[in-house]
C-alpha cells in the first residue's frame, strides 16, 4: 500500500512538473499561438484545401480528420519534449540517479499531454461547429468524447517511443516534425485510406491515429458506440505498443548509458 | 536601406548568402522546413487535388513551393538576427563598418535561394512518382515572377527579423503564422473560397503577389496584365519594405546600444 501511495504521488509529481518545466516559457501568448491558434490554422488549410478538391459536401471529412489530428501537436510534440528535454537541461543524471519506479515515471510524462491534447481535439471540433458548420446532431457525443480520450492517449504512445528515442539523436525537432507531417498523410486525416497504394496503408494501420479517426468520423455519421468499438479497442492497443516499446527502449538506454557512461553524450 | 546600398555591398551579400548554406547544409530543422515540409504538402495537395485532373500539378508544384518559401521565412530569416545573438556573433557583425541589414539581407538571400529547392523536388516528386507532365505555359514570364518574387521575400523578411527581435511577443506567435498565410495567400487553392473580409489582407501580403504571378506564369489562360500588375505589386512591396526594414534595424540597433541589451534576449 505504501509502494502504491509512493509511486501515485511519483507519478504526479513527475507528470506535473515534467509538464511545468516544458512549458517553463509559458506565457498564455505562447500557449495559445503554439498549441490553440497554429492547430486551428492548419486545420482550416487542410479543409479548405480538401474542399476545393472535392466538394463543400465532404467538408466534415477533413474537419473530422484534421481535428482528431490536432492531438499528434500534444501527442508527439509534447511528450517528446518532455522525455527528451530530461537530457537537453541536463537533468537526465539525476532522474536516472534516483530509485524511482521508471515505468511510473516514465508514463507520468504524457498524462498531463493527454489532458492537453483532448482539449485541443475539443476546440477543433467547437470551432468546426461554429465556423465551418460541423453537424453534430445524429452522433453520441459521450462516445465521441471516448475517441478523442483513446486516440489521445494511443497518440502518446508513439511520443514516448519518439521521446524516448530523442535521448539518442540530436534533431529531436526533425525527427518530430518528420512524424508529425506524415501522420497528416498516413492517418487518412486528408486522404482516404483507401486511396492510398497498399504498402502505405499497411503502415497507415499500424500507426495510431489512424482508427480513431476512422471511429469519430463513423460516430458523427451517426453510429453507436457499439460499432466502433473494435476500432477504438485496436486504437488503444496500438498506442499500449509504441508505449511498451518506448518503456523498454528507455530502460535499455538507461542500462548502456550507465555503463557506458554516455548520459549526456551528444 | 536602398537600392543603391545594395548594389555598392553586392560582394558581402553573396559571401553572406554562400556562407550561410554551407552552415544550413547541416541543419536538421532547416532541411525539413526547406525540403522535407515542403514535399509532403505536395505529396498530400497531389493526391487531395487529383480530381481536379492532371493540368492541376503544376500548381501544386508551385503552390508547395511558395509553402516552403514562406516556412523559411518566417522561421529561418525571422531568427537570422536571434541566430547570430546564440551564437555570440551579433556584437562584432554590428561593430564591422558594413550595414547590418546587407548582412542580414545575404543571409535572406540564402534562405530563400534554398528554399527554391523545395519547389524543383515538388517538380520531380509530381513528373516522376506521379507521371505529370508538367509544363510551364509562360516561361519567361515565369523566369522574371521568380526573380521579383526572390526580391519581394528577402525584403519582407527584412521586417520579419528585427520585428522578432524588438517584440518577443510577436515572436510568440511564429509558429502560428505559418498556415494562415499558406491560407491567406493563395499558395493551393484561390482565396476566393476564404471569407470575403479576409481578401484585403491577402493584397496586403507580397506572398499573394508572388502566388499570383507565379500561379499565373504555369497555368493556361492567364492574361499577361494580370501577372504584370503582380510584379509591380511585388515591386511597390519591396520597396516600402526596404524602407521601414531600414528603419527598424536603426531602431533596433539604437534601442540595443542605448540599453546595452545587444547580446541580450
Amino acid at each position: 500500500m505504501r509502494a502504491l501511495s509512493s509511486n501515485l504521488r511519483l507519478f504526479w509529481q513527475g507528470t506535473l512538473l515534467s509538464y511545468r518545466a516544458l512549458f517553463h516559457w509559458l506565457r498564455p501568448a505562447q500557449y495559445v499561438a503554439s498549441k490553440v491558434f497554429m492547430p486551428l490554422a492548419q486545420m482550416f488549410f487542410f479543409v479548405f484545401l480538401g474542399t476545393f478538391a472535392t466538394s463543400a459536401a465532404n467538408a466534415g471529412f477533413y474537419i473530422i480528420g484534421n481535428a482528431i489530428q490536432i492531438t499528434a501537436v500534444s501527442g508527439i510534440f509534447g511528450v517528446t519534449m518532455s522525455v527528451g528535454g530530461e537530457r537537453e537541461t541536463g537533468t537526465l543524471p539525476y532522474l536516472f540517479g534516483t530509485p524511482a519506479n521508471r515505468l511510473v515515471t516514465f508514463f507520468g510524462r504524457a498524462f498531463m499531454h493527454i489532458l492537453d491534447g483532448m482539449l485541443g481535439v475539443v476546440i477543433a471540433f467547437a470551432w468546426g461547429v461554429i465556423l465551418l458548420g460541423l453537424d453534430l446532431s445524429r452522433t453520441d457525443l459521450a462516445a465521441l468524447a471516448l475517441t478523442i480520450a483513446v486516440t489521445t492517449v494511443s497518440t502518446c504512445g508513439l511520443g514516448l517511443l519518439m521521446g524516448c528515442l530523442s535521448l539518442i539523436t540530436v534533431n529531436v525537432m526533425f525527427v518530430n516534425n518528420f512524424v508529425y507531417f506524415l501522420l497528416l498523410i498516413f492517418s487518412g486525416a486528408n486522404v482516404p485510406i483507401a486511396e492510398l497504394p497498399n504498402w502505405m496503408q499497411a503502415i497507415s494501420y499500424a500507426l495510431p491515429l489512424t482508427r480513431g479517426i476512422a471511429a469519430a468520423r463513423s460516430l458523427v455519421g451517426g453510429a453507436s458506440l457499439a460499432d466502433v468499438a473494435p476500432l477504438l479497442w485496436t486504437e488503444l492497443g496500438v498506442g499500449l505498443v509504441y508505449g511498451l516499446i518506448g518503456y523498454v527502449l528507455f530502460s535499455w538506454f538507461e542500462f548502456i548509458a550507465k555503463r557506458r557512461g554516455t548520459l549526456e553524450v551528444f | 536601406m536602398n537600392v543603391r546600398t545594395l548594389l555598392k555591398y553586392w560582394r558581402t551579400i553573396l559571401i553572406v548568402a554562400e556562407m550561410t548554406i554551407r552552415q544550413q547544409l547541416m541543419d536538421g530543422f532547416i532541411i525539413f522546413t526547406v525540403l522535407f515540409q515542403p514535399i509532403i504538402i505536395a505529396l498530400l495537395a497531389l493526391w487531395m487535388l487529383k480530381g481536379k485532373g492532371p493540368d492541376y500539378a503544376i500548381f501544386v508544384v508551385v503552390g508547395s513551393g511558395l509553402t516552403g518559401l514562406w516556412s523559411s521565412l518566417l522561421f529561418i530569416s525571422g531568427n537570422s538576427i536571434n541566430a547570430e545573438r546564440w551564437s555570440g556573433t551579433l556584437e562584432p557583425l554590428v561593430a564591422i563598418p558594413t550595414p547590418f541589414e546587407v548582412i542580414i539581407f545575404g543571409k535572406n538571400l540564402a534562405n530563400v535561394i534554398q528554399s527554391l529547392l523545395s519547389m524543383v523536388l515538388g517538380y520531380i516528386v509530381a513528373a516522376f512518382f506521379f507521371g505529370y507532365d508538367l509544363t510551364i505555359v509562360q516561361p519567361w514570364y515565369f523566369a522574371v515572377s521568380l526573380i521579383i518574387s526572390i526580391f519581394a521575400f528577402i525584403s519582407f523578411g527584412l521586417i520579419i527579423a528585427p520585428v522578432f527581435v524588438m517584440n518577443p511577443g510577436v515572436r510568440a506567435w511564429q509558429n502560428a503564422m505559418e498556415f494562415p498565410v499558406y491560407l491567406l495567400c493563395g499558395f493551393l487553392f484561390p482565396i476566393a473560397l476564404l471569407p470575403g473580409w479576409t481578401t484585403p489582407i491577402s493584397y496586403l501580403l507580397p506572398p499573394y503577389w508572388a502566388a499570383v504571378a507565379l500561379h499565373g506564369a504555369t497555368t493556361v489562360g492567364t492574361a499577361p496584365s494580370e501577372i504584370f500588375f503582380a510584379w509591380g505589386m511585388m515591386v511597390l512591396f519591396s520597396l516600402i519594405d526596404l524602407l521601414v526594414a531600414s528603419r527598424l534595424f536603426k531602431l533596433m540597433l539604437y534601442k540595443a546600444r542605448a540599453d546595452a541589451t545587444l547580446g541580450m534576449e
